[in-house]
């Protein structure tokens, strides 16, 4: 194991166990070297929800623990020089993944909740220093985050502006109904005059879960004069292909450690380089305010940085796979839409987005006959299917409108439920046929949701 | 222990009682053992450190610090990452007062011409950029007597909180950094209104973990954590629990530390004093070695002390200060952080570097020797700073 107080810091080799072989790739069944990657994943769960935490492989642990006990044995020495180089050889990784013009425009912060607290913290100010008008307004998705939504609610509600949420419709046919709520959406932004000084747009919604065309949303933002747009992407890298440039945003986030390996927690925050001087900064002020986003983040005060230091591992770990990042996300989408199907076929459901609006994940309809009629009732199955069938899958109650169009409908009823299943590397066809058959068994048994145990 | 002379040496601390209850030096040295080989490492003010068997433990703590500082309530401890956290959580509070028109323009907040440069950018960034007015204290170094301690405002802080009281102060934060561990926290007996203190520092976690305190008797429910997630509006202790996801097993692990704490004569007292006594009697001996004096008196310090450094090495700026660090710790592996003290007019060939060197259960004196014998080096070989540009 190299231990060595190396002062240029070698960052590219952390593994011992270098394969060179590459893994062959028969998806449906894991490879033994991803298994054992993956092998400190609880055995015996069906773990087929990758978009909550995310994953992160076994060879990355060790290099991370490599990075902490660095610290730990000399933290002065690692503070002052290996700490900032450590950062920035991630950051530009990063820049050459997602098409960025400059390492300047890519920022290390923990997660996509802080990146939305920097962007909207920023809004805040213009509100309360007068630059914006009261009433004001921030567009926003309605199934945006929950957590961004109380982010706003602290920083843009509290400080005057109001707020816009755009429904999308659920279950999806095309892109095109997305496009067209959007474009109603922006046009109540600017009613009498408001001016809309903030649009957020997810770029793979959370639940239910939909990969959103952002690129022509965006586009349509600057046509319609909204002033900042930012694209809250907490699932994209990893997921689907990011050119930062060709989506044109202004502000865009992405957790690594949902589909990008890193342990938690890291995530990007790309800030588009303006003549405008942007005014963002990190809520932690510390000794490096004022130098710019991506200095300030590298430095908000004592803590444990190991997982921004992981980057060029993870880059490591995934050309082990055919195709790299690329091949990977390939697959997972392949396989997640074939385990979908499958699902589907076996329950009589329906699939709640068509294969180009899905990446990694995707949304399966539950049959109408368990009674998913609240959230309440979701949660329940959830526990459920984690406590007695060693399912581990979030479940989304989607409720239905008045008029039952356009709503999808098993030979029973309505559905209101669905599944959100993920594939990732480590998942295998066994994880998929354990949470069909406990729907069935659950089905057969004439349970509904509000009679199921959650102990 | 070998090589202790005890000719140079009056008062290092008696060694702790070996019995079988008690942690012996040997099973510290193990605790400690990651920590690099060849370095003197007397900087424990800055980072801290953190003993193996904590490493790798995890559980629930807001109940042992409230019991450890004395609080009322559990509800008055949050845990953030660190100090630098709650300043910005406080100052953004004052912040949200300018704003929203309960502070007028020009209302002003006070901190100390010492107090940590981060917590000053963040005075800065919140209140200066709101219309707030700042009033820095100038406060002597280095200081000799109580007296002119008590006359320049330097004070223990529960007295300068009552002080704010008496006129008018409407709150009082007070930044222990260095805090647990290293100076008694009574939240009860110094009667602030926030108190912040790191225990990664001198409280043996993991990097990083502090508790903010926040007064019951407060409008509490106005602080927020600047990092909104789902538990927004739920008081900021839960807001804090949850700040979207990442790693929060140093916050888990303060009961395995003070388990860890327990394992030492005297538990936490025990090793305070044993630390003060330890960094006074090893500053005394640089400073008898120097010939040079301590930058204050030993009843003002706790595990960290001032040592002036010899004047011929001519530390004449901050960079000087660094400098010269750096060619302590490559040429001569000692850790220690170097403060430059201007010289101020009338003054003559006064000493303008001194050394915080700091005492922690794992430092030996071979490590003060270590830092003794570099200095002489470097003054018998006629190093002075200017060589440096």
């Amino acid at each position: 194991m190299d231990q060595e107080e190396s002062r240029n810091g070698d960052f590219a080799h952390y593994n011992d166990h270098h394969v060179s072989k590459k893994p062959k790739l028969n998806p449906l069944h894991i490879e033994p070297e991803i298994r054992d990657e993956f092998s400190h994943h609880r055995p015996g769960i069906a773990r087929i929800n990758n978009g909550s935490f995310g994953s992160c492989p076994k060879s990355v642990l060790a290099a991370q623990q490599n990075w902490q006990l660095k610290f730990l044995q000399q933290p002065d020495d690692f503070y002052f020089n290996t700490l900032r180089k450590g950062i920035l050889h991630s950051r530009t990784l990063i820049k050459d993944l997602v098409n960025a013009d400059d390492v300047d425009e890519i920022s290390l912060v923990d997660n996509a909740t802080t990146a939305a607290a920097i962007v909207l913290q920023q809004i805040g100010r213009g509100f309360g220093e007068g630059k914006f008008n009261g009433n004001d307004t921030v567009v926003m998705l309605h199934c945006a985050f929950q957590a961004v939504k109380k982010s706003i609610q602290a920083y843009v509600t509290r400080a005057g502006g109001s707020v816009i949420e755009v429904q999308l419709p659920f279950p999806l046919i095309s892109e095109e109904e997305i496009i067209r709520e959007f474009k109603k959406g922006l046009e109540k932004g600017k009613e009498n005059g408001k001016k809309v000084r903030l649009a957020i747009i997810d770029h793979i919604t959370s639940m239910p879960c939909v990969v959103i065309p952002v690129s022509k949303l965006v586009k349509i933002c600057r046509e319609e004069g909204v002033e900042q747009v930012f694209v809250d992407a907490a699932h994209a890298i990893g997921s689907v292909k990011i050119d930062v440039k060709e989506i044109g945003a202004d502000f865009y986030v992405s957790n690594l450690h949902k589909w990008f390996f890193c342990p938690p927690s890291v995530a990007f925050l790309y800030c588009r380089k303006s003549n405008v001087s942007p005014d963002m900064h990190h809520p932690v002020v510390s000794h490096e305010f004022g130098n710019g986003l991506p200095i300030e983040s590298a430095w908000i005060g004592t803590r444990d940085y190991s997982a921004q230091l992981l980057v060029p591992s993870v880059m490591e770990f995934v050309s082990r796979f055919e195709g790299g990042i690329d091949g990977i996300m390939t697959r997972n989408h392949e396989q997640v839409l074939k385990m979908g199907r499958m699902l589907a076929e076996s329950w009589g459901t329906n699939l709640g987005s068509p294969p180009e609006l899905c990446a990694g994940m995707i949304m399966v309809g539950l049959p109408s006959r368990l009674r998913v009629w609240s959230e309440e009732d979701a949660l329940r199955l959830r526990e459920h299917l984690r406590v007695h069938f060693g399912v581990e899958v979030p479940i989304y109650y989607q409720p239905p409108k008045d008029d039952s169009e356009g709503h999808a409908r098993d030979k029973d009823g309505v559905i209101t439920g669905y599944a959100r299943i993920s594939y990732q590397v480590y998942n295998a066809l066994e994880d998929y046929e354990k949470f069909m058959n406990a729907i069935n068994i659950l089905v057969d048994k004439k349970k509904i949701c509000k009679m199921l145990m959650t102990e | 222990m070998n090589g202790i002379d005890h000719n140079s040496i009056t008062h290092f601390p008696k060694r702790p009682k070996l019995s079988d209850s008690f942690i012996s030096p040997t099973e510290i040295q193990s605790e400690f053992s990651h920590h690099s080989p060849s370095v003197a490492r007397i900087n424990n003010g800055s980072f801290g450190c953190c003993p193996k068997s904590i490493i790798s433990a995890q559980k629930k703590s807001r109940l042992v610090i409230k019991d450890l500082v004395n609080a009322d309530h559990v509800d008055e401890i949050s845990i953030v990452d660190n100090a630098t956290t709650a300043a910005a959580i406080v100052l953004q509070s004052v912040s949200w007062g300018f704003s929203q028109g309960r502070f007028e323009k020009g209302d002003a907040c006070v901190m100390l011409h010492y107090a940590y440069g981060a917590v000053k950018k963040s005075v800065e960034a919140y209140v200066t950029r709101v219309g707030g007015f700042v009033i820095e204290v100038q406060l002597p170094f280095p200081v000799s007597s109580v007296d002119e301690v008590v006359s320049d405002v330097v004070i223990p802080v529960k007295e300068l909180v009552k002080i704010c009281r008496e006129e008018g102060v409407d709150q009082v934060f007070v930044d222990a950094a260095h805090g647990i561990g290293c100076i008694d926290v009574d939240m009860k007996e110094i009667g602030a209104d926030f108190y912040t203190s790191n225990l990664h520092k001198w409280f043996f976690c993991p990097p990083s973990v502090a508790f903010l305190y926040c007064r019951k008797a407060n409008e509490c429910n106005d602080l927020h954590h600047p990092v909104v997630s789902h538990e927004y509006g739920n008081g900021l202790a839960i807001e804090s629990a949850w700040i979207g996801t990442r790693d929060y097993s140093a916050q888990l692990v303060v009961p395995q530390v003070l388990e860890f704490v327990n394992r030492f004569e005297g538990g936490i007292e025990g090793i305070k004093k044993r630390n003060h006594e330890g960094v006074v009697a090893m500053g005394e001996m640089l400073a008898n070695a120097w010939g040079t004096h301590l930058g204050s008196p030993p009843e003002m310090c706790a595990s960290m002390i001032m040592v002036g450094l010899p004047a011929c090495l001519g530390i004449s700026c901050e960079s000087d200060t660094q400098k010269l660090r750096t060619r302590l710790r490559d040429k001569f592996s000692v850790e220690v952080p170097i403060y430059y003290r201007p010289q101020r007019d009338g003054e003559v060939d006064t000493i303008t570097g001194y050394a915080r060197i700091s005492h922690q259960v794992y430092n030996k004196p071979d490590d003060y020797y270590k830092f003794r014998d570099a200095i002489n080096e470097l003054v018998n070989e006629g190093f002075t700073c200017a060589l440096f540009s």
